[in-house]
């Protein structure tokens, strides 16, 4: 499937002013409420896409925002999309594109094949540049086709993954990996050599486990202990221990190539909420359980 | 003739696999009893005939009663009430943790026991600052001197109650007193060299003082109805020639009932967990070994040698078969040595005319083989168990060091059985 075949050109504008991004919701909800009947009334597709966003984020790293609502009846797709002179900030990430999409309940695998052509597409400096360059919306849908840009049937790791992630070297002190860890608010962190390639990953609880000797973990009841030691002193110990004496090298990695249902049950059976993705031995991403939360389940 | 250099060899390698650990020594056992049944020197009914099941249904038995009774926290209450009680000296410390070992190790086994108060024991000394190590070798010391106190303590006396008709009582009767007798004298021993050179500052003796150890039980309940049950087998236990209940089924009852009272809803986690099977199948291995050996005539063959040499005379029997178990169960594995020596001991009954009291050879046995484990770092599982344990925590024991201390306490332990076997029995 082509993505153009799922382009409007009378929904998609350029928008010169700077404007805040409820604002560009409003100009994109009056659009679609134009062009087509919705079973639902306007103001109370505007609340809906509120609603979303006040759920989770839906701005990602390359700049594009992808408000989304799912509507019972709609039995169709529907995109409006607004190309930002001034980029809006959303959270860290400046966003100047917004691409809403409207869907039917059921219908949450096209939507995901879609963003996911989107992210990429937003991935490209080159072909960003020419759709801003585009006069109207018929020019945008023009661009589109040209580049062949395909809605592809299946979502795979890889276009949902946050790609080159954070890494550290076995080398790096546990002190810096703690500072790396509470600063950026992850719980894990992937290992890698100098040319990036992957040698496995270092999570907090590895961090924590410095702290407690292996006899601690022998005792199954520790309730009788108010306070230890060398829990309380982990810090001054992590000045001269490494992250390669801590890290974990047999967990399990994934291909940028599998499939979500595939990352998914690795996460349960091995308990693990973070998978490193790796490709031919290199380092290129990290998927989380949160992100697949947020970027399939409860879109 | 040949059958039996084919079964010698075969025991003779799976032997050396077992004392060397070149492959998991249950997967020895295992493979060397079914090669024997390959090579068609056992019948495959022989060879499941000699596993002796008393042994293997006693053990598991014991492994569930064991995996309730620990989970109920009294054990690490005891070791902690007893640090505190020691107000936190390290040589009363050493003492009273001597004594707890061998305590829990009559009723628990020596590596059970070991698992649960080794841990302790590094908190402890990791709280006061002071070296865990000579604490972790008494420790194991007192385990093995404590194994050898009861019939249901450590693997060695648990086959040799099976074997024989030798019951709970008699096992209380001949091996408690000396083991108590050792422990005594081990006592003074740790004494004499340790009660200099240990020292600990007050603060640290206050954080061991501020353990909330009345937290450990954790639900009285639970800790009274694993005590009744335990209090109920060990009853069975002593009844158990009036009653006419094999052990084993006094064990697995016991087992059975706390795991229905207790662990019903884990009851795969303790399965899985707490049972361990390693053990039952190294055992059910040695067993079908033994067998060949007995089939072939080889045990026949050393049973003579032996009466030869003693003359037939019981008092140099039973002390040649307790410094001979002594010196080898220091090397070896004491449970394949005990399994080998059962049936010499039984062959010697038989044609050693002068011997009319074959017991005392029994306790000589299981006295030899259980404090012989101490003899070196590898003599008994326990020794290996807590090395072990203490490796991961940072303290490299070596063989010497560990051996230089070990051989001491064992020197003194057989050289009072000696005395306890002269005075008792002749």
């Amino acid at each position: 499937m082509q993505l153009a075949g799922f382009l409007d050109s009378r929904m998609i504008l350029h928008e010169q002013r700077a404007l805040d991004l409820d604002t560009i919701y409003q100009e994109l909800v009056e659009l679609i409420c134009r062009y087509h009947k919705l079973p639902v009334s306007c103001p109370e597709l505007m609340r809906l896409v509120r609603q979303r966003e006040e759920q989770s984020r839906t701005a990602y790293p390359s700049g594009i925002g992808i408000p989304h609502v799912r509507l019972e009846g709609l039995d169709d797709t529907l995109i409006a999309m607004s190309f930002l002179q001034d980029p809006v900030p959303s959270e860290e990430i400046k966003v100047s594109w917004v691409v809403m999409i409207i869907t039917d309940k059921s219908s949450s695998n096209t939507y995901l094949n879609i963003v996911s052509a989107l992210l990429k597409m937003s991935r490209d400096p080159e072909l960003m540049e020419e759709l801003r360059q585009q006069n109207d919306g018929h020019g945008v849908v023009q661009v589109v086709k040209q580049h062949g840009i395909e809605v592809k049937k299946e979502v795979c790791i890889g276009d949902i993954m946050t790609p080159s992630p954070i890494s550290v070297s076995p080398d790096t002190l546990l002190s810096k990996l703690s500072l790396i860890m509470s600063n950026k608010e992850i719980s894990m962190v992937p290992v890698t050599d100098e040319k990036g390639r992957y040698l496995g990953e270092v999570n907090v609880l590895n961090l924590l486990k410095v702290g407690v000797p292996d006899y601690l973990m022998m005792i199954d009841n520790l309730n009788f202990l108010l306070s230890f030691e060398p829990l309380e002193h982990l810090f001054e110990t992590m000045d001269v221990a490494t992250v390669g004496e801590i890290m974990e090298t047999e967990e399990p990695v994934l291909h940028p190539k599998a499939s979500i249902v595939e990352t998914v049950a690795l996460m349960i059976r091995h308990r693990k909420s973070f998978v490193s993705i790796v490709d031919e031995g290199k380092l290129v991403g990290v998927i989380t359980a949160t992100d697949i939360l947020h970027k399939v389940i409860t879109v | 003739m040949y059958l039996m250099i084919l079964a010698l060899a075969i025991f003779i390698i799976t032997y050396v696999l077992i004392i060397t650990e070149w492959i998991n020594k249950m997967l020895a056992a295992m493979i060397g009893g079914f090669a024997l049944i390959l090579t068609g020197i056992l019948q495959q009914p022989e060879a499941f005939s000699a596993v002796d099941w008393n042994v293997i249904f006693f053990l598991i038995g014991m492994m569930l009663v064991i995996s309730v009774l620990k989970d109920t926290g009294l054990f690490m209450y005891m070791a902690i009430k007893t640090a505190k009680l020691a107000r936190g000296k390290p040589l009363l410390i050493m003492i009273y943790m001597f004594v707890i070992t061998a305590v829990v190790s009559a009723f628990l086994g020596s590596v059970t026991t070991i698992m649960i108060l080794v841990p302790i024991l590094l908190l402890i000394t990791e709280e006061l600052k002071i070296s865990p190590v000579p604490f972790i070798i008494t420790m194991v010391v007192a385990s093995n001197i404590g194994g050898a106190a009861t019939m249901i303590g450590d693997p060695p006396n648990i086959i040799i109650g099976s074997a024989t008709n030798l019951t709970f009582i008699d096992f209380l009767l001949n091996l408690t007193p000396p083991a108590i007798i050792t422990t005594v004298f081990s006592c003074g021993l740790i004494w004499l060299m340790y009660r200099k050179g240990m020292r600990v500052s007050t603060e640290n003796r206050a954080r061991l003082l501020s353990y909330k150890e009345d937290n450990l039980i954790k639900s009285r309940k639970k800790l009274a109805i694993a005590l009744g049950v335990l209090f109920l087998m060990l009853v069975g236990l002593a009844l158990q020639s009036v009653l006419g209940i094999q052990t084993a089924t006094i064990s697995m009852s016991a087992g059975l009932l706390l795991l229905a009272i207790s662990s019903r809803k884990k009851v795969e986690h303790v399965l899985t967990n707490d049972v361990d099977w390693v053990t039952i199948f190294f055992f059910i291995g040695l067993f079908i070994i033994v067998e060949s050996l007995v089939k072939t005539g080889f045990i026949n063959m050393l049973a003579n040698g032996v009466v030869e040499l003693t003359q037939g005379r019981a008092k140099e029997t039973s002390l040649a078969i307790l410094w001979l178990s002594g010196v080898f169960s220091a090397f070896i594995d004491n449970v394949p040595f005990v399994a080998a020596m059962i049936p010499v001991i039984e062959h010697i009954g038989e044609v050693a005319k002068q011997i009319t009291d074959i017991n005392p050879l029994w306790w000589s046995l299981a006295l030899g083989t259980c404090l012989g484990g101490n003899g070196t770092l590898i003599g008994a599982s326990a020794n290996i168990v807590a090395v072990g344990i203490a490796k991961h925590n940072g303290y490299h024991i070596r063989f010497r060091d560990f051996t230089k201390v070990s051989a001491v306490f064992t020197l003194l332990s057989l050289v009072i059985c000696t005395f306890y076997i002269l005075l008792r029995y002749f």
